[in-house]
């Protein structure tokens, strides 16, 4: 169960993580 | 795979199952339908399918396009409204399902609208069905969170709706690689990848459909017990979807979420030149790509923040610092402006747009609070109409208005200043329906006989 749970998180994290990072890539021009 | 695995039946968890395998299951859901968010991306691209590099004779224009969306978000409100009561009724797994098929099946459908250059089949595709697939995929795990976690609805339904405020950063990248991979001399890409992000969405949905599950009716958190004393506006009875809104609380709760929405929405679609306009030669347009970028990614955080402190400090109070911040900042935005400081205006719609997204979040913990978890789905899908609403009412006074200050001879810097008193009366007015919310008359409380998978519990 501690595994299912594990690998769900992740697949969802993974890409949120993706997507926060390119957002964050961008808004940084903001301070440029 | 039988019928049987779509039941709610099916989907009851056994001893031992950990509930929070279930958010991850709503949030597989949510960040592929708030791919919504970003489909103008797919704008200029579409404006070039015949001329490639550039828009030839025949090509759609932007003012065409414009209506996909428009569309979409009209189905969104409208099937959630219109399937709230079957999503209840035959639970998460199968409407989530039927939200995947709708929502791959519209990108499919609209590939088919783009290789024959028929715009009404784009429409048809993304904007009515890939719009049903938004609307019963908003709704779809909504209820079954709040009765996961009765200790703490908002955190977890704030977790599931974070996720729709994400799949835009998902999706407006994935978009741009894809179009870019796909890229040939005699095509732009767009139509391969609609056809990959249909097949993409379709099964990255499938991992909620497999991995949900509701608790038993009996079932409670290990060392929770409800409280004896129920908080002020939290009610242990039920109310039914029909029964719901014919209550004045379902009406006030509809202008509170409506005026939220659309102080913050017309900002959002205009927050790129607005920003610009503001600060005349002070702020790029990669800047103002920047500072969209930012105040998106508060709009996300907001729908766990504020949601989850809603948990503690109560759905009404939540709202009222919603609203009372709201015009305090809308007020000084025009002020920022005039002293011309970046910083503080950045800052104060960054907290603005938090509290847009904390709207769309903690409604649902509010619907649970004044009418119980028995078909609280379907009450928060006939509420969702707000949104659509003010999905046109946000937009059109921010864009109108300035256009009318501009036209007027207004200058461009001054010219938002009327909208954000007016952005300030909205909120006042969603201010006094939250103040006016009182617990729902036990008139209007379920009574009928319990039948097998509608239990309130």
């Amino acid at each position: 169960m501690k595994l299912r749970l594990a690998v769900l998180w992740i697949a969802v994290g993974i890409p949120l993580a993706w997507g926060v990072f390119k957002t964050l890539q961008n808004a940084m021009k903001l301070f440029q | 795979m039988s019928s049987t695995f779509f039941d709610r039946e099916s989907t009851i968890a056994g001893p031992g199952f950990n509930r929070f395998m279930v958010p991850p299951a709503a949030l597989a859901v949510h960040l592929c339908i708030g791919q919504a968010y970003a489909f103008s991306t797919f704008n200029l691209p579409l404006t070039k399918l015949i001329g490639i590099t550039k828009s030839a004779p025949g090509d759609w224009n932007l003012t065409e396009l414009g209506w996909i969306f428009s569309i979409a978000i009209l189905f969104l409100g409208s099937a959630a409204a219109v399937f709230g009561r079957w999503v209840e009724r035959v639970g998460p797994r199968k409407s989530m399902f039927v939200a995947a098929l709708c929502f791959g099946g519209g990108f499919l459908v609209s590939a088919v609208g783009i290789h024959l250059h028929q715009l009404w089949i784009i429409y048809l595709g993304y904007g009515v069905l890939g719009g049903c697939g938004l609307g019963i995929g908003y709704i779809s795990p909504v209820s079954t969170l709040i009765k996961w976690f009765p200790d703490r609805p908002g955190m977890a339904t704030g977790m599931a709706i974070m996720g729709f405020g994400g799949g835009a950063f998902i999706a407006a990248p994935l978009s741009v690689l894809l179009m870019t991979h796909f890229k040939t001399a005699t095509s732009n890409g767009v139509l391969e990848t609609f056809v990959t992000m249909g097949v993409i969405y379709f099964m990255f949905m499938m991992i909620g459909v497999f991995s949900v599950r509701v608790p038993a009716d009996d079932w409670k958190p290990a060392g929770w017990t409800a409280p004896a004393q129920p908080k002020k506006l939290v009610t242990t009875a039920n109310v039914a979807v029909e029964a719901a809104w014919r209550t004045p609380q379902f009406w006030l709760l509809w202008v509170v979420l409506c005026m939220n929405v659309t102080a913050g929405i017309g900002v959002l679609g205009q927050a790129s030149p607005m920003i610009q306009e503001m600060f005349p030669g002070r702020v790029s347009p990669a800047a103002a790509a920047g500072f969209v970028g930012l105040i998106s990614l508060f709009n996300m955080i907001g729908r766990f923040f504020w949601a989850s402190t809603s948990d503690y400090i109560g759905r009404r109070n939540t709202y009222m610092v919603f609203f009372l911040l709201g015009i305090a900042l809308y007020a000084a935005v025009p002020t920022l402006g005039h002293i011309g400081s970046t910083a503080l205006f950045v800052a104060a719609f960054c907290v603005i747009l938090s509290m847009y997204g904390g709207g769309f979040a903690t409604i649902p913990a509010y619907l649970r609070d004044m009418f119980g978890t028995y078909q609280v789905g379907a009450i928060h899908g006939r509420l969702l109409t707000a949104w659509s609403v003010a999905g046109v009412l946000g937009p059109v006074l921010v864009n109108y208005i300035r256009q009318y200050q501009i036209d007027n001879g207004v200058p461009k810097a001054q010219a938002y200043s009327i909208t954000m008193y007016i952005m300030c009366g909205l909120l006042l007015v969603g201010f006094l329906c939250n103040f006016a919310m009182r617990a729902v008359d036990a008139k209007y409380y379920y009574q009928a006989p319990m039948t097998p998978g509608r239990h309130p519990s």
